[in-house]
């Protein structure tokens, strides 16, 4: 009890010290809560495509569109994992660049789109329904997040040609 | 907006020297500086693990796949994502984010048409998702910003929504492979919800001009 009394009557300050540790244990449960499960589900979705089969189909189909972005045809599954979760997106193309379907500078495009148009409908709702837009405008907002991963995405692929990181 | 001008009075020398320094953590030029110098980069203080006996592997191993690797992967990223977490959150009690607020204030509204009012909630979406929304909704609801600058407003939020917090975060996995450091990353980043807020800002202005037309 004493110590309660104590925790009320200090002023709320903290020491830099305890801010810093006080992050680093919230980072530690963003990675246990947010990183883990979305790795898991992005690992889970590659293996059970490879387990399949299914992702050597997926490469064949999609090989003409993703070539636009200089990507292969597999990183289709980055962007599916990535519509459910940014962090999910990002695991499965860890995953592809571990057995060599990914270069690290496809990769690098790749983060453009998990960030841009990841979690695309979770979002929509903590963003969009949140901030209350016009009924009239939400088409428009679905858009743009997919618009953005384009550009970004191509945006992305020229740096790295114009820089030889690719 | 009386908030607003409070906050902004109180932007210190250690506000704006903890915000460069948080730049220059996440841009990777002291990456491979000689001296101690690099002992200012991100990645540098995240160190590496060691490696396992004779091989060349850390304790993540090599062949792993499904859930299990997914589960050692996770737990390989969780000291960066606690280090960079802890980094944000003291630059910030430094007064980090209010010297943002001041560096975007007078650019807010050339660059995406909203006023610069805006400058808490929009420096408080580089780290949050949920701040952001809430508080465009309060100022659609107090008559601060019209339904247009909402829409403009939440679409810059909706894509990639928490821009830095969620690079470090989410995309954890990837950092340590991308041949671009963290910084221009989230600037490029940046600059692609800019782009697409122009979008809106762009088509609703047009639709403007069609309906005053009529």
């Amino acid at each position: 009890m004493a110590e309660v009394n104590n925790v009320a009557v200090k002023p709320i300050k903290k020491s830099i010290i305890e801010v810093f540790m006080s992050g680093a244990k919230k980072g530690f449960y963003i990675g246990v809560e947010q990183i883990l499960p979305a790795m898991i589900l992005g690992y889970v979705i590659i293996q059970f495509l490879k387990l399949t089969g299914l992702i050597d189909v997926l490469s064949v189909v999609f090989n003409p569109i993703m070539g636009v972005f200089g990507l292969p045809g597999e990183s289709i599954v980055v962007i599916i994992s990535a519509f459910f979760s940014k962090a999910a997106g990002a695991a499965s193309a860890a995953n592809l660049y571990g057995e060599g379907v990914l270069t690290a500078a496809q990769c690098t495009i790749l983060v453009m789109p998990c960030m841009l148009m990841g979690t695309l409908v979770g979002h929509f709702a903590r963003i969009i329904l949140v901030a209350n837009v016009n009924p009239k405008h939400r088409g428009l907002m679905l858009a743009v997040p997919i618009i953005d991963s384009i550009v970004g995405m191509i945006v992305m692929r020229l740096i790295l040609l114009a820089t030889g990181l690719m | 907006m009386t908030d607003t001008k409070q906050v902004e009075e109180k932007v210190t020398i250690k506000g704006w020297i903890a915000l460069i320094v948080l730049c220059l953590m996440f841009s990777g030029v002291f990456k491979d500086f000689d001296g101690p110098l690099k002992a200012l980069d991100f990645l540098n203080l995240s160190g590496a693990f060691g490696k396992i006996g004779e091989t060349s592997h850390t304790f993540i191993g090599s062949g792993g796949a499904g859930a299990k690797e997914g589960f050692v992967q996770a737990l390989s990223l969780i000291p960066s994502v606690a280090f960079a977490v802890a980094m944000i959150d003291v630059v910030t009690e430094l007064g980090a984010m209010k010297a943002a607020v001041k560096l975007f204030n007078p650019i807010l509204k050339p660059m995406l048409g909203i006023p610069g009012e805006c400058g808490i909630s929009f420096v408080a979406t580089f780290t949050s998702s949920d701040v952001g929304s809430v508080m465009t909704k309060e100022m659609y609801d107090k008559e601060e910003i019209t339904d247009k600058q909402r829409s403009i407003f939440a679409a810059y939020q909706y894509a990639g929504s928490a821009v830095i917090l969620n690079t470090i975060n989410t995309q954890a996995a990837l950092l340590p492979i991308v041949v671009l450091a963290i910084g221009p990353i989230i600037v490029l980043l940046f600059l692609c919800k800019v782009f697409g807020a122009n979008l809106v800002r762009f088509v609703l202005t047009l639709k403007e001009k069609k309906a005053g037309g009529k």
